[in-house]
């Protein structure tokens, strides 16, 4: 069962980065891909009217991980106190920019509120990377697994460190030119026109510039986790993991270069949740590992509920699952289709 | 007694009561607002009156916006339990966990992917999915007040936990903890109250127009629906669904109703004071003016009936801001009673065919609409005030809950944070909001203009 939860989570969290990540990489291209106050709008309208739905993935996530491992959240939210306030304010700030920044038809205030959507979506992007680069490398748990980390410390990789040190920033850069070149694959498919034109140059030249990034990445952990490397070849799902990430970066990148545009932002899809759903096989059962010592680190056993409140859990949330794909169908059914400068924008569209 | 230095869990009160406060004044007419765009829309779709058609569409341009802010106001309410409250959230994740996180996943998911839809998506869903839209709107938003409700009515009259080898609470019974009597009687008097607040909010555009002689056949409409509202729900509010809400309060929470009525001494005959100042110092009611026995009456159905008083309590059960906490739950009784006597009038003359005429009456239906918004935020710091010094009432302290590794230097650092971007969000708020209502609803037939074909 705990096990089960484990993948329902991970599963819920990678959903959250594929979605919304696409978001975060339009909003970070905004200014590049699109120039004049039309063709931003036309990003905007590409994000489309279900970005709340991508969002509501994350919020969801939070309250899984509340029911059925509790004391996880507990530690890491109270832990990450103030990253995860600057991670809130931006949600508001993106919220905002997305909502109200197409209800004035004025210069400034749309070019206010384009401010806004691309700094908000560059930090969001910047801070979820860092996050998963504290996750990978795990917290100063102590014996009652409770830590409190300061941002910033000395900027050493070992010792005291903070939550942002160079392993954690070199993580963070890697996510956001990923995420970057996700949003530019989406833009590619959902846009046509100059938006278009840009949005393909760039998601070529984004997906070959994360590459050696992600081996810098790769190395770094290797140095910073060297305990993780040794059971990563002795795990199926990791090697399960790493097939997926080669055939999906097969179909994108045979995708970027034959213009197929939906094979592309399938397999950038597939590229990320490959990605991210190996390193949750590799650190699994540890969900935050102890930098001081090994046996204060939160394992899935040791922070999940009670078993009757996980097999309650577990009967309402298949259902759940079943209607929102429901939801998630019907509205997508209707918004497919390229977005054009043109077109009569009611709002998203 | 309360300090505020000694009380590690201060700034962390301090800045959730600050935001579920700020974010609740969205979601009250967020829930308010949406039955009646699903009413207005099923008017059209049977009648194939435009008007219907025009205050749906105003009415979804604001409730647009009031969505939006909520939403981004809500985020941090989740976030909280885990950053400020781990104590809290190690000890009840279990239970209050699943209520959020069935929130999200039958709640947001639905609102979150109909609200594009209802407010930008008239012409590309078609009269009858646009409806349909706006019915999931409305049910999304009961359904995640539902949820947050039963999780607040855990906290205020814990069912169906079991506790577990390690300390912690899990649930035994799902049933039982969300059929909670408490979440019954909590949801009924808490959604009437946000029917209140939409209901004087639409009445109270209605009464500008009017007042201004703009858009005569939309303001009729808001008048008259909004008044004939607002009436059933300040009446029910009160009676049944307060009076039961206050009589669970005195049977289960008996030092809670102490406080709230400023009742230091116990006794049979106990009264309602009319105008009085709690002097917890001198453990009385100062300036008291008391309507003999009606409290007896009406926590326990008989004139003669014992109502407890503080003084049987040791001090350190007694919730910690009295004086703050009996007049919130005055001033909420204070302003129901006026909202009813107000939309009785109001309806009186609009069963005379005197409403669009009365001038001085519309004045007050103009002007009226800040006060549901008050009366709800006294009726939940009555709930949570009347809590303490409890978190889950009976099992966990709510100085317990805190985060103890957080710093009070990084909570005031994220309260001052908050502070600043919410007084930021609530200006842009009422600026677009002001702006959508000085526009005013749209007179043209939108069907009138050129249709665009679905791609």
């Amino acid at each position: 069962m705990i096990e089960a939860w484990y993948i329902v989570v991970s599963f819920m969290l990678i959903m959250y980065v594929v979605l919304d990540g696409r978001n975060f990489g339009a909003g970070m291209l905004h200014w590049l891909v699109a120039k004049t106050p039309d063709e931003r709008r036309q990003v905007v309208a590409a994000i489309g009217p279900l970005w709340s739905w991508h969002e509501v993935w994350l919020l969801s996530f939070g309250g899984t991980l509340l029911a059925v491992f509790p004391r996880l959240l507990a530690s890491a939210f109270a832990g990450y106190y103030l990253a995860l306030f600057l991670i809130l304010w931006c949600f508001i700030l993106r919220g905002m920019a997305l909502e109200v920044g197409g209800h004035i038809n004025d210069r400034l205030w749309q070019g206010f509120w384009d401010f806004v959507f691309v700094v908000s979506s560059f930090l969001l992007a910047l801070l979820f990377g860092a996050a998963g680069g504290n996750v990978a490398r795990g917290a100063p748990l102590d014996a009652n697994g409770e830590f409190s980390m300061a941002f910033f410390t000395d900027f050493q990789v070992r010792g005291h460190v903070g939550l942002l040190d160079w392993y954690t920033v070199s993580v963070a850069v890697f996510a956001i030119v990923t995420l970057g070149a996700h949003g530019a694959t989406y833009l590619t498919l959902k846009t046509e026109g100059p938006v278009h034109d840009r949005s393909e140059s760039y998601a070529k030249r984004l997906w070959l510039l994360a590459i050696p990034l992600w081996m810098v990445v790769s190395v770094e952990t290797w140095f910073v986790r060297s305990d993780l490397t040794a059971g990563e070849l002795t795990n199926p799902a990791v090697w399960l993991g790493m097939l997926v990430i080669l055939f999906s970066a097969y179909v994108l990148g045979t995708g970027l270069k034959n213009r197929r545009e939906m094979r592309a932002f399938v397999g950038s899809n597939l590229l990320i949740a490959g990605l991210l759903a190996t390193g949750a096989a590799t650190i699994f059962p540890v969900m935050l590992h102890s930098t001081l010592a090994p046996e204060n680190s939160l394992t899935a056993y040791n922070v999940a509920s009670a078993p009757r409140s996980l097999y309650l859990a577990a009967l309402w949330w298949p259902v759940a699952l079943l209607f929102t794909a429901g939801y998630f169908i019907f509205i997508s059914r209707r918004y497919t289709g390229k977005v054009s400068v043109n077109r009569d924008n009611q709002g998203f569209y | 007694m309360y300090h505020a230095a000694s009380d590690p869990a201060f700034w962390s009160r301090l800045q959730f009561g600050f935001t579920i406060t700020y974010h609740y004044l969205f979601p009250q007419l967020t829930m308010g607002l949406a039955w009646f765009l699903v009413w207005w829309k099923w008017r059209a779709l049977r009648t194939g009156d435009e008007t219907y058609n025009q205050a749906t569409r105003f009415w979804a341009k604001i409730f647009g916006l009031n969505f939006a802010v909520g939403v981004v106001t809500g985020i941090p309410m989740e976030f909280q339990f885990g950053t400020n409250w781990a104590g809290f959230s190690r000890y009840a994740g279990g239970v209050i966990g699943q209520t959020l996180a069935m929130e999200g996943m039958f709640a947001f998911f639905l609102e979150s992917a109909f609200i594009g839809a209802l407010i930008w998506g008239e012409k590309r869903l078609g009269p009858r999915y646009h409806f349909l839209a706006a019915v999931a709107v409305a049910t999304g938003s009961w359904l995640s007040g539902y949820f947050i409700l039963v999780t607040n009515a855990f906290m205020q009259h814990p069912v169906g936990y079991l506790q577990s080898p390690d300390g912690s609470l899990g649930i035994d019974s799902l049933t039982a903890f969300l059929l909670n009597p408490w979440a019954m009687v909590q949801f009924a008097h808490n959604q009437l109250a946000a029917l209140v607040t939409g209901s004087f909010v639409v009445t109270a555009v209605g009464a500008f127009y009017a007042l201004r002689e703009v858009h005569p056949v939309q303001s009729r409409l808001y008048l008259r629906t909004g008044t004939l509202v607002a009436l059933i729900s300040s009446i029910l509010v009160a009676f049944p669904s307060g009076d039961q809400q206050a009589k669970l309060v005195g049977n289960h929470q008996p030092v809670t109703l102490a406080a709230m009525e400023g009742k230091f001494v116990g006794g049979p005959m106990a009264g309602v004071s009319v105008i009085g100042q709690p002097n917890v110092k001198e453990r009385r009611l100062d300036n008291p003016i008391e309507v003999p026995g009606a409290l007896s009456f009406l926590a326990y159905g008989t004139f003669q009936s014992y109502v407890h008083g503080l003084e049987e309590y040791p001090e350190d059960t007694w919730p910690d801001n009295i004086e703050l906490l009996y007049y919130s739950f005055h001033l909420m009784i204070t302003l129901g009673t006026l909202f009813i006597l107000l939309m009785t009038y109001a309806s009186f003359e609009n069963w005379r065919g005197r409403l669009l005429t009365n001038r001085g009456l519309l004045w007050v239906l103009m002007l009226a609409f800040p006060f549901p918004y008050i009366a709800n935020t006294l009726g939940w710091m009555t709930a949570e005030l009347g809590r303490q010094p409890w978190l889950i009432y009976g099992l966990m302290h709510t100085r317990d809950g805190v985060s103890k590794v957080v710093s009070a230097g990084d909570m005031v650092f994220t309260l001052i944070g908050f502070t600043g971007l919410y007084f930021v969000l609530g200006l842009l708020f009422l600026y677009l909001v002001g702006r959508e209502i000085a526009h005013g609803p749209e007179e043209a037939l939108i069907t009138d203009l050129p249709q665009e074909p679905h791609p």
